[in-house]
Formats: structure tokens, sequence, C-alpha cells
């Protein structure tokens, strides 16, 4: 006699970590990314954790705001027999090409020269098309933001193909995937208990979102935005000397603004990686090294927006022949 | 700069029509012929968008190119640029 089996789905469980769909990975509060506190690269007397957000599905910070400006732009009719179209330093480019092939949509990202390649070929591994743009392309009207530029006049013409941008730089979608998302989970899972939150400065979508929401839950709460110096090799920030300040940032949540340089910044990156085997970006080294300049005491949250994956072009260049010996 | 009576005495390599297009795209759209053709050889260019009269000319200076000649009327500008030996 033969016997059947019979087979019913398996239905997402994340307490189990098992999930029907990628999709299902995306933050939220009852699914947040981790917090991790730092033990040795810490300022003195400081408490501060690092949210992991390259523990996302696609790999960054990102993934929220790619979500939200997707599921808005669908939710709104605005891509039927259109193309999507993008300005971004790559996670955003990534992320959205990933969520945007889940969807059928096509995508280009146009990003600025000097994007590690690494980003470069996970957006064309992703099926994106990607147009590299040096940020003087257009050195009249745009000085430094040639990427914005060349996906705005994409999507502003008159082309076969429809284009619309996403504009993660002037679209409120980006904020509100922070406000209800990565702000509610911070706040849950510190219980309440943070004096500082520090985030780098780029498009305004993260220090907007998340400080309007903590600030809403206490106002005496900290909000510090990491800038670059001009010229910086810091992907995913930007110099509001040299770049045009994005429409959604909001600076009445920003109480503190930290200039840093590349060079301590990728000092700390490195000793995240020695000390505390946290595998980061450049943009995270960036912030933890502002979090020095905070006085002793309290309990601070920074924003980890990628993994140094990304950038291990990069860290190659710095390191040189340390480490590698060669005959 | 070539006078418009010598304008067709320019041996054009091959021609770029980015009408209707916004700056900056004609100006990407330039760049990535002009990165094709070999040292000497002329792009000409066509745009709609009235940007172009500033933007394509720094174009040219920043890449080591000639600009050889303009022309703009009826809301059309033409460029005919000559790609630099470095460029």
């Amino acid at each position: 006699m033969t016997q059947t089996t019979t087979h019913t789905e398996l239905p997402t469980d994340p307490h189990l970590r098992r999930y029907g769909h990628v999709r299902d990975l995306l933050p939220g509060p009852d699914n947040p990314t981790p917090l991790v506190r730092l033990n040795r690269v810490t300022p003195p007397g400081l408490d501060l954790f690092l949210k992991l957000e390259w523990l996302n599905p696609f790999g960054s910070v990102k993934d929220r705001t790619a979500a939200f400006l997707l599921a808005g732009l669908i939710e709104r009719g605005e891509l039927a027999e259109s193309q999507l179209v993008e300005a971004s330093s790559g996670n955003t480019g990534i992320a959205l090409a990933a969520l945007a092939a889940l969807a059928g949509v096509e995508v280009t990202v146009t990003i600025p020269d000097g994007i590690p390649e690494e980003k470069k070929t996970l957006m064309r591994m992703l099926g994106a098309e990607v147009w590299e743009t040096p940020d003087d392309l257009c050195p009249v009207d745009h000085p430094k933001d040639g990427a914005i530029a060349l996906a705005r006049s994409l999507a502003g013409s008159e082309t076969s193909t429809r284009y619309v941008m996403a504009d993660q730089y002037e679209n409120q979608d980006n904020v509100r995937a922070h406000y209800e998302t990565t702000g509610p989970e911070i706040w849950r899972q510190t219980g309440g208990q943070l004096d500082h939150f520090l985030a780098g400065l780029g498009t305004g979508g993260t220090i907007t979102g998340v400080g309007r929401y903590l600030k809403e839950q206490n106002p005496a709460i900290q909000v510090i935005g990491i800038e670059p110096q001009p010229g910086h090799r810091l992907p995913g920030l930007k110099s509001f000397q040299e770049a045009k300040q994005p429409g959604i940032l909001d600076w009445r949540v920003v109480d503190q603004v930290i200039r840093v340089d590349d060079d301590p910044a990728y000092d700390v990156t490195q000793r995240l990686f020695r000390e505390e085997g946290l595998i980061v970006g450049p943009s995270t080294g960036a912030v933890v090294h502002a979090s020095h300049q905070l006085g002793p005491g309290g309990i601070a949250v920074a924003i980890s927006p990628d993994s140094g994956l990304n950038y291990m072009s990069y860290f190659a260049e710095r390191l040189g022949d340390e480490g590698h010996p060669t005959v | 700069m070539t006078q418009a009576s010598e304008i067709g005495d320019i041996q054009v390599a091959d021609t770029l029509d980015t009408s209707g297009l916004l700056c900056p795209l004609p100006v990407y759209q330039a760049a990535l012929v002009l990165k094709k053709l070999e040292p000497g050889e002329v792009l000409e260019l066509i745009c709609t968008d009235p940007g172009s009269l500033e933007d394509i000319p720094a174009l040219a200076r920043q890449r080591g190119d000639a600009l050889l000649a303009v022309e703009d009327g009826n809301g059309i500008q033409k460029f005919w640029i000559e790609k630099g030996g470095d460029a």
C-alpha cells in the first residue's frame, strides 16, 4: 500500500526566523534589526549601541527607504507602464533594484563616480542599469549633484520610455520609513532609555524620521547629525558645503551637527573590524568617531548603515601590503 | 570659433540628437558619444534645452575638447565638438 504525504505550507514565523518570502525579512517594530553595544571602541563613559542595518535583506538601512518609496509609487499608480529611475550612492539603488525586480519593474540608477565596484556590480547583478555620473557633469546648475540632476532630467525629459523618479531626497515616504519603523524599533529596543541618537547626514530621511519619532516620545533626546568634509570619500554621507540640502531634511529635529574627516572615520572603521568584530562600512566609522565628541554619561544609539563587504576595494587600497607580505 | 558660413565644411563623425531631453541628459549622452570618438573627430550635437548653451561649452572645456561652432535659433541649439587629444 502506498502512503501519501500531505504537504501543508509552512507559514512565516519570525520567532523561528522562517520566512515565506524575502520581503518578509524587511524590518519593522516586530522584526527589528539588532542593537549591539560597543565594548572596546567606546567613548569614555558613554554606553553606545550600534543598530546593525546591514543585517537587512538587501544589506543596508536603505532597504527601509526603498520599500516605502516603491510601495508609495505602486499604491499611487505612478509606475504604470513606466520604468523607475533613482539617484543613489549605491545602497538605495541596490535595495530598489532588488525590490523592483521582485515587483517586475525595471530600474535605472544614476550614481556619482567613485562608487565602489562592489556596489555597481551588485546593482547590475540585480538587473538594474547603472549610469555613472561625475558629480560635476553639469557644472553650471548642479555642482556636486550630477547623479541627482541626471535622474531628474531623465524623469522630466520626453523619451520613448517613461521614467518615474523615486526621489529619496524629496519624497516624504523616505522619512515615513524611519518614522514608522526605525524610530519605534529604537524606542522599543532601549525601553525608551536613550539620551543621544546619531546618524549620518545624506538624504536626511533617517535623521528626520527617527529624530521626529524619538523627540515626540521624549523631547530631551539629543539628535546628532554627522556630516563629512567637502571632497570626502564616505559614500552615503553628504557635505552640505558642496551638495544641495535635501527637501526632506528637517533641521528642527537636529540638535547638533558634528563634522568628521575621512582619515579618523576609516581608522575607527578598522578598529570596529578588529576590536569589536563588526564588519561595517566607513560611514559607521564616521558616526562612531563623532560619538567621541559627546560628553560622558548616558546611552546613545547610532545607525550602522551598511556592511564593510561593499567597500573591500576601498579598504584594500588603504591597507596596502599590511598583513599581506608578498615575495 | 568657426563662422556660420563655414559650418558646412566641418567633417562630422557622428550626430547626436537630444531634442526633448533636459539638461544634464544631453551632456551625459554627448560625453558617452565623445568617449567613443577618436581624437580630432567631430560630434554634431542637437539640443532643445536652452541650458545646453552653458552646459555644453562647460563640458567641452572640462574634457579638453574644442567647441568649433554653435548655432542657436528657433528653440534649437547645435554644437560641433572636436574631441581633444587626451580626452
